[in-house]
Order: structure tokens, then C-alpha cells, then sequence
């Protein structure tokens, strides 16, 4: 059988080259190949939004990219969307208002929350729900979670 | 969820795109923004072993108040406020398609041609098969209407009715060459439900044209669905058109969400054409569109339910259309 064929991108901000068969989902790649799990696997069928990267800045339902199409891109996860030491102000604001409950959606909120913040610092409560109304919290703390986002805007992002 | 394997062609132009799909005809699907193909491959709906990835084709993108690229993404076309103001309905239904995180992968091309959709197609391969499976997908019979040799799936697309309101036509690209059509003509009023589309074997969608002469219009796009987000449509109602007080100059009403495909009534609001729009009138073109409309119980809502409301919404999406209201 044939190597899978390469893929270049850079990851996080680095440049990376891995084998993927043509068939080989992002999310897949990202977890089960070079191990970074902080993008979660949840409804695998772009419903919940727990395994949103950035492509290119860009939101990204990494369950539903194929690795192939990221060659050439940028991706950041929330491994590389967190700094190397502590927190950004946006996730010690959800630390602080306690906008996480099991935990398992939040990178997905803190990814989709970070662009959000980028492209709009001063986002209107309403901006902010449309935003993150992709992203699903099956513990439904989304009060403490827009709560958050709020905080993290008001402080300067 | 892991996907079968495939074989993946990146094309960089449209001849390309249609050659590669002439070689692998009835082997192959078009990839675009993947939020409706890739779920339903990992559901083992309806696999390829090629898929023709566009998004390396630039022809395919780029956007005016004249035309719209099938790549455009959702999300772009949901921040240029110039297109929006000059097709309202367009603007209405953008934001009401998915979430952001879809459309900000989904594409205008792809939710032109989105999948219908039933209760008994949009499951796990595991699912349909103690089932027996459906006419739709590896089955031979309809757990819908099970007397018909037909497939009643939705179509569950928001851009399709609300263009269909402002006149666009439809670019599309085949191996033999190139030709544009009404968009409602894309839609086979004829097919089986399996076939659905009027689209050739291979035929790639390559672009919207907006006309001019519709531009600046009054008009509106409204959806029925149980949540705020995410949620294909039960019932979409796309209006636009022009009132001279309370005169009416020109009207479309485009239907989707609500049966096989999106369906333009235009016999009944040519009748409406030169007379008053009276609240009677307007209530009787409402009734007379809901009794052209015949939702089947695939979808979540009940098929009653949605009927009744074709009428409501239709009211509510003319009503919009009389100076000095909103919309």
C-alpha cells in the first residue's frame, strides 16, 4: 500500500508536515495523530461546535474539514490559542464567572469566543449569543458563559 | 466517525472540475463546503470513491450585486450589507441558515443543492439498516408514503425560495459546455425525488446571477423551525416584490421547507397583478398558496401543523411588502 500523502500547514505556528489518507477528518488528525485533545469530539456531525479550530482566523467545524484541505493554511487550536504560560484574559473570565461545568464544550466557546473578540471587541449581548450559537453546552450553563464573554470585552479582550 | 476511504481531486478551474466529473460520472460527488456531504458520508449516505474538492477554483468565488460564486461562503455574504440591502430576502434567509460555524463553511453553491432531507434518510447507517433502508438510500421502498415509488424527502435549503423571489438565474458547467437557467428550473417539478435536480449527470453549479430589475426591491424571507439556531427549515416563505400603495405592481412567493422542492406560485400572484392588495385579498392568496402546499410527516413538526402555517407566514411575508412597514 502507498504512504498516505503529505500535508503541509502550519499548526498553532508552526509548520508541520504529517501523512494523512485522503479521507482523514482535521478533528481525527488533531487528536488521534499528533495528540492534541483539546478540540473535543462531540456530536462528530457539525451540530455542537466542540471541535471549533481556526483556519485561517476563521471558525473552523474541524469534524467536518478534511485534512488535505487545511495544506497550505493556518490552523490554530485552542492549544495554541492559549498562552504558553497562564491564561488569556477570556479564559480567566471564564475561570473567574465559573463558565464552565464538566468542561468538555468550553474549548469550543473559548475558540469561537476568541475570534468573536477579535473581529468585534465590543460585541453587544446579542452579537454575542448569535455568535456562539453554534457551540452547544449540554450542561446549559450558557448564562455564566455569555457572562464571560462580556467580562473578557469589558477588560479589553 | 471515521469516513470511507475516497479519492480526492483538487481541480484549480472549472474545465477541470467538469472533466474530472465526466471521467467519474455517477462515481463522484462535488465537495464545497462540506457541512451537508461529509455528514452524510460518515452516515454512509449515497458514498462516492471520488470526491472533486473546489475549493482551489477561483472562478468559483468572488461576489456583486450581479453574482454570486457557488464557493462563496455563507458567512461572507452574511457581512456585505450593499448585497443585502439591495435583496432583502437573500439577507433574511443568510442568517437564518445554521449556525455561524456552519456558515462559515457552507457555501451558496452547496445550499442551493443541500440533500433533502426525512426522518428516515438523515440517520446512522446502523439506524436505517434495521429499518430496511429507504428509497433514498441502498432500500427499495418509502417509509413516508410506502404506496408510492417516489422519495418525499424536504428540500430543507433557506437560499433556493429566497432567490427564486428576486428572479436569479443559475450558471452551470458541464464537460459539453455552459448554459444559465431560471434557479426555479433547477428543481425537476417532474422527478422521482431520487432525481431531483434537472441538473446533467457531471453538471457542476457555478454561480447566481442577480438581475438588475429586481434590485432594491422590497421583500422578505421567514422561517419556521422549532430552535432559533441551527434548525433546517420546517416552512420557509421567501416575498418580494413591488407595491404602488396598495397596488400591486409585481409579487413572487416562493415556498421551501415544506415539500420535494422549492416551488415559485406564480399563477397565483400574477392574478394579484394591477388589484388592491385588500386584507381579503390577501388572506385568499394566502389560503389559496396553502392549498398548493402539501408537507408529508418527514420532518419534526407535524405535516398539519406546517401546512396551517404556510398561510400564516405568507401573509405575514406580503404584508412586509406594503410601504411603511418593516422588512
Amino acid at each position: 500500500m502507498p504512504p498516505a500523502p503529505p500535508v503541509n500547514f502550519r499548526l498553532n505556528g508552526q509548520p508541520i508536515e504529517v501523512s494523512a489518507e485522503p479521507a482523514r477528518i482535521l478533528l481525527d488528525l488533531l487528536r488521534d495523530d499528533l495528540h492534541l485533545t483539546g478540540s473535543k469530539r462531540g456530536c462528530d456531525l457539525g451540530t455542537c461546535g466542540c471541535c471549533t479550530v481556526l483556519v485561517d482566523g476563521r471558525p473552523t467545524l474541524s469534524c467536518l474539514t478534511l485534512a488535505h484541505l487545511v495544506d497550505g493554511r493556518e490552523v490554530t487550536t485552542i492549544e495554541g490559542v492559549s498562552p504558553p504560560r497562564g491564561l488569556t484574559p477570556l479564559q480567566r473570565a471564564f475561570v473567574d464567572v465559573g463558565a464552565t461545568q464538566c468542561g468538555f464544550c468550553t474549548p469550543g466557546f473559548v475558540v469561537t469566543a476568541t475570534a468573536l473578540l477579535r473581529d468585534r471587541p465590543h460585541p453587544s449581548r446579542d452579537e454575542i449569543v448569535r455568535a456562539i450559537s453554534g457551540n452547544l453546552c449540554r450542561c446549559t450553563g450558557y448564562v455564566k458563559i455569555v457572562e464571560a464573554i462580556e467580562r473578557a470585552a469589558a477588560e479589553g479582550g | 466517525m471515521h469516513l470511507d476511504p475516497f479519492e480526492l481531486h483538487r481541480p484549480s478551474s472549472v474545465d477541470e472540475a467538469v472533466d474530472l466529473a465526466r471521467r467519474f460520472e455517477g462515481r463522484c460527488d462535488y465537495l464545497a463546503g462540506g457541512t451537508d456531504l461529509l455528514p452524510n458520508y460518515k452516515m454512509h449516505l449515497n458514498l462516492r470513491p471520488h470526491l472533486i474538492a473546489l475549493q482551489d477554483v477561483p472562478e468559483l468565488s468572488g461576489r456583486s450585486l450581479d453574482r454570486l460564486g457557488a464557493m462563496e461562503r455563507l458567512a461572507d455574504l452574511e457581512g456585505d450589507r450593499p448585497l443585502l440591502a439591495a435583496y432583502p430576502p437573500l439577507g433574511d434567509a443568510v442568517a437564518e441558515i445554521a449556525t455561524p460555524l456552519v456558515r462559515a463553511s457552507g457555501t451558496v453553491g452547496g445550499n442551493l443543492l443541500v440533500e433533502t432531507r426525512c426522518f428516515f434518510f438523515n440517520q446512522s447507517h446502523f439506524w436505517r439498516e434495521s429499518l430496511g433502508y429507504c428509497l433514498k438510500a441502498d432500500g427499495d421502498r418509502c417509509h413516508v408514503v410506502p404506496q408510492k415509488q417516489k422519495c418525499y424527502a424536504t428540500f430543507s435549503g433557506d437560499l433556493a425560495p429566497a432567490l427564486m423571489a428576486v428572479d436569479a438565474e443559475v450558471e452551470l458547467a458541464h464537460s459539453d459546455g455552459r448554459r444559465h437557467l431560471p434557479l426555479g428550473a433547477l428543481y425537476d417539478a417532474a422527478g422521482d425525488g431520487i432525481r431531483r435536480l434537472t441538473m446533467r449527470p457531471g453538471e457542476l453549479l457555478t454561480g447566481v446571477r442577480l438581475p438588475a430589475a429586481t434590485r432594491g426591491q422590497r421583500g422578505t424571507y421567514l422561517k419556521l423551525r422549532v430552535r432559533p439556531s441551527f434548525d433546517f427549515p420546517e416552512l420557509g416563505v421567501a416575498a418580494s416584490g413591488v407595491l404602488d400603495g396598495e397596488r400591486v405592481v409585481r409579487l413572487r412567493v416562493a415556498i421551501g421547507g415544506a415539500e420535494m422542492r422549492p416551488v415559485r406560485h406564480d399563477a397565483l400572484t400574477d392574478a394579484l397583478v394591477g388589484e388592491r392588495l385588500s386584507d381579503d385579498r390577501l388572506r385568499a392568496f394566502a389560503e389559496a398558496v396553502q392549498q398548493a402546499t402539501r408537507p408529508v410527516h418527514n420532518t419534526f413538526l407535524l405535516p398539519d401543523y406546517r401546512r396551517r402555517m404556510v398561510s400564516v407566514f405568507v401573509r405575514r411575508a406580503v404584508e412586509r411588502l406594503r410601504p411603511g412597514t418593516a422588512g
